[in-house]
């Protein structure tokens, strides 16, 4: 366990430095501009000295080695458009807890309402929940999540009488935003959540536990919904970063002052560094979520063994 | 993350995999009858060992009583075919045209929906002026305006109204509006007429107390309802509709703020987001293919491809998508490379795996040792498993490269707006949700999307079932 933790753990960092070197030296290529915030003023002197300033104009591995080594000390640059010469370090953090404490909590609800509604679909295939469930997972996935959550928004709002944009101080602010992000990982909780019970009812335990009389709900929740349950477990760090990241649409539509909008805002802006950090967080978040997941994934199946992985030889 | 892709097709992988185990394991399911003398049956006897079993056809046959599935096949395909023919029809207006009204050249913007550009219908025998329109052929720009008076212009009010106060000005008699936009003066007691009054603005004297045009500009009639009179005036010969263009054509789902026509853009944004759709999911087919082939059948690439694979998988999607369309010029060819970048990682790593396991079964051990060439191999033994499956998966990457045109377009990395696609189109309504009456621009886009969307889903999903032997007869 401790050898494979290790592995996996140096894959990802690897992984992470690979992807910061690329992200990196793509932007590099970018025009300019996206470091001034008054490119059309300034003259070529003025430009020139600034890009020294900046050591843009230093060869690109020496450019790279020097961010490197300003990331470990947390430095990720100043942002040139968006705030000018703010550090992006401490705009971010200014941003992520609230980008936070909406993704736990639409998570918290995406469990409450994705875990029942899969057991429900489990239970009785082809009955209302598993219909309805099944249309419910084909809307979310088929229909392009900008869509539904412009028309949630637009008649949520006007339904129950509550204010279009997020104001943090007005709990009744929280209800929609939340409810939209949880939507996504609802239908696939559900989704997969089935899918697993199926599996597992088919299996002989639970022919056995059924001709020891076990009652059937029993089954259900002491043994499918458990064993079922682990699989899961393995996506839920993902699922979680990606949430807590901010989902992009929701924060940008109800202005909400988190990290999902504030990247839209700085692409708009083309503030580089900014947009090069936060494409540079949001990778590492999902990084951090897979390996995450498959750490906790060992730890609590001890089936699982590290030494042979699927398909290898 | 795993999507709902991979839900289906790793079922669909499992259930063929399960069907090539019982080929070729042979028929023997139950071991005791291997030692029962078998009686002599006579049906068996007629048996010639033939089965009229074709994978196939079993799977077509299953995916027509999919009803659901085959109706939307065909709207799909109505659809599509729409895309194309529409703009040949007759009286449609090209997708980046801006319409003006002929007479004020300004733009006609947000029209509302509606199957006839009738704005009013003019009872038979009221008196208009008319004037012909240049450029079209009996069409005549009609409206019912005796004069504008300028702003702070005098004129005596003869008859007091709510609405609409009927006035002489120059010795001529006719109408004005009376509301919070007019702001006509009253006098001390109103009713005491005729009194003089002015209003602080540009007015507009009507021949009848109705408003006989578009907000002040002329609206279109064709010359065949009115009575011409020689000083440029007409009657209404019978009741007359009065059009917001000198053209029976209407705006179906209305104008946007600029004047284009909706409808046509629509259909022009469905095929962009189709032509994507098609052109991911055909490099998808082939990037996916080729990368899993080699990666599955070319033993020593397969330790590096594994490493890439690990790297490229471990970073989120939409990230390489805002990168790549961040840092190109944003357009349909930036938009399709970013797109394509990532969409082949999940088919290849599905070829790959079926090859490993279906790659030295003994049906092509034999095939290699009668040389039969690496080449054929693959085509002939190894790929016909995967179609099915392929299939599915490209079904369902249509949809959700569409999808991803319009989350990027909503972040603000699209299509230029000159280049219509439902995302573009989307992204235009949403900005105009506050106004209730501006929603068609948001809602037309929506349902065409959500439509396509939906029925590629449901019919990937539908083949998928289909393509699996379990659902076989």
């Amino acid at each position: 366990m401790l050898k494979y933790s290790l592995k996996r753990l140096s894959s990802s960092l690897l992984t992470l430095l690979i992807i910061i070197s690329v992200v990196f030296v793509l932007l590099r290529q970018m025009p300019i501009e996206g470091y001034f915030d008054n490119f059309e003023k300034a003259d070529a002197a003025m430009i020139q000295a600034k890009l020294n300033q900046l050591g843009l104009n230093d060869p690109i591995p020496v450019q790279l080695w020097n961010f490197l080594k300003d990331l470990v000390h947390g430095d990720l640059g100043t942002s040139a458009r968006y705030s000018v010469g703010a550090p992006i370090s401490g705009l971010i953090a200014k941003k992520a807890p609230l980008s936070m404490k909406l993704g736990v909590l639409s998570m918290g609800l995406a469990l409450l309402m994705g875990i029942p509604l899969g057991a429900a679909m489990a239970r009785k295939k082809g009955g209302f929940w598993d219909k309805f469930g099944t249309i419910y997972i084909v809307f979310i996935n088929a229909v392009p999540a900008a869509v539904y959550h412009i028309f949630i928004q637009l008649y949520g709002t006007s339904f129950l009488g509550i204010p279009m944009l997020f104001d943090e101080n007005n709990l009744i602010t929280w209800i929609l935003p939340v409810f939209s992000m949880a939507l996504g990982n609802t239908a696939y909780y559900a989704m997969w959540l089935r899918r697993y019970m199926v599996d597992e009812m088919n299996k002989d335990y639970v022919r056995l536990a059924r001709a020891k009389g076990v009652s059937g709900p029993n089954i259900m929740m002491k043994h499918v919904l458990r064993n079922a349950f682990v699989p899961m477990i393995q996506y839920i760090p993902t699922s979680l970063l990606y949430t807590v990241c901010g989902s992009i649409y929701i924060e940008s539509l109800y202005s909400i002052p988190g990290m999902g909008g504030l990247l839209v805002d700085v692409i708009g802006r083309q503030d580089n560094p900014m947009v090069q950090a936060i494409v540079m967080i949001y990778s590492c978040i999902g990084i951090v979520g897979l390996l995450l997941g498959d750490l906790l994934m060992g730890v609590i199946d001890p089936r699982i063994s590290f030494v042979k992985k699927e398909g290898a030889r | 993350m795993l999507s709902i892709k991979d839900n289906k097709s790793r079922k669909l992988e499992a259930a063929l995999a399960e069907q090539l185990k019982k080929d070729l394991d042979g028929q023997i399911e139950n071991e005791d009858e291997l030692f029962v003398l078998a009686e002599y049956d006579e049906a068996a006897g007629e048996k010639t060992g033939y089965s009229n079993y074709s994978y196939w056809r079993s799977t077509l046959q299953v995916f027509l009583k999919n009803k659901v599935a085959v109706s939307l096949l065909i709207v799909l395909a109505l659809l599509l075919a729409f895309t194309f023919i529409q703009p040949h029809l007759p009286g449609q207006y090209p997708a980046n045209l801006i319409n003006n009204n002929p007479q004020t050249g300004k733009q006609l913007s947000n029209v509302p929906p509606s199957l006839t550009t009738v704005m009013v219908t003019v009872p038979a025998g009221t008196q208009l002026n008319a004037a012909p329109v240049k450029n079209a052929e009996g069409w005549y720009a009609a409206d019912n305006v005796i004069e504008s008076l300028k702003a702070r212009t005098k004129f005596d009010v003869i008859e007091y109204g709510e609405q609409w106060c009927r006035i002489e000005y120059k010795g001529k008699t006719g109408y004005v509006k009376n509301n919070f936009q007019t702001k006509l003066k009253l006098p001390d007691d109103p009713t005491a007429v005729p009194y003089e009054s002015r209003s602080n603005f540009k007015l507009e004297m009507y021949m009848q107390p109705v408003d006989y045009t578009n907000n002040g500009t002329s609206l279109y009639v064709e010359g065949s309802y009115l009575t011409l009179h020689d000083d440029g005036t007409a009657t209404a010969a019978s009741d007359a509709p009065l059009r917001v263009l000198p053209s029976e054509n209407a705006f179906w789902f209305g104008t946007n703020n600029i004047g284009q026509d909706l409808w046509a853009r629509v259909w022009s944004g469905t095929r962009t987001s189709l032509a994507i759709g098609f052109i991911v999911a055909f490099f998808e087919a082939i990037i996916g293919i080729t990368v899993g082939v080699l990666w599955g059948y070319v033993r020593k690439l397969d330790r590096i491809l594994t490493e890439v694979y690990n790297v490229l998988d471990n970073i989120p999607n939409t990230i390489i998508l805002i990168l790549i369309s961040y840092i190109l010029r944003p357009g349909f060819g930036t938009l399709v490379f970013a797109m394509c970048l990532t969409c082949w990682l999940g088919m290849a790593r599905f070829i790959r795996n079926q090859i490993v396991i279906i790659r030295d079964r003994d049906y092509n051990l034999a095939s290699r040792c009668l040389g039969t060439g690496t080449a054929k191999i693959i085509v002939k033994n190894l790929l016909p498993y995967l179609v099915s499956v392929i299939m599915l998966r490209l079904a369902l990457s249509i949809p959700s490269a569409i999808g991803n045109e319009v989350f990027i377009t909503y972040i603000g990395l699209g299509l230029p707006v000159d280049m219509p696609s439902l995302g573009n189109l989307i992204n235009e309504g949403r900005k105009l949700v506050t106004s209730e009456t501006l929603r068609y621009q948001l809602i037309f886009p929506a349902i065409v999307l959500s439509v396509v969307t939906i029925s590629f889903y449901i019919i990937g999903n539908a083949f998928a079932d289909a393509a699996d032997p379990k659902n076989h007869v």
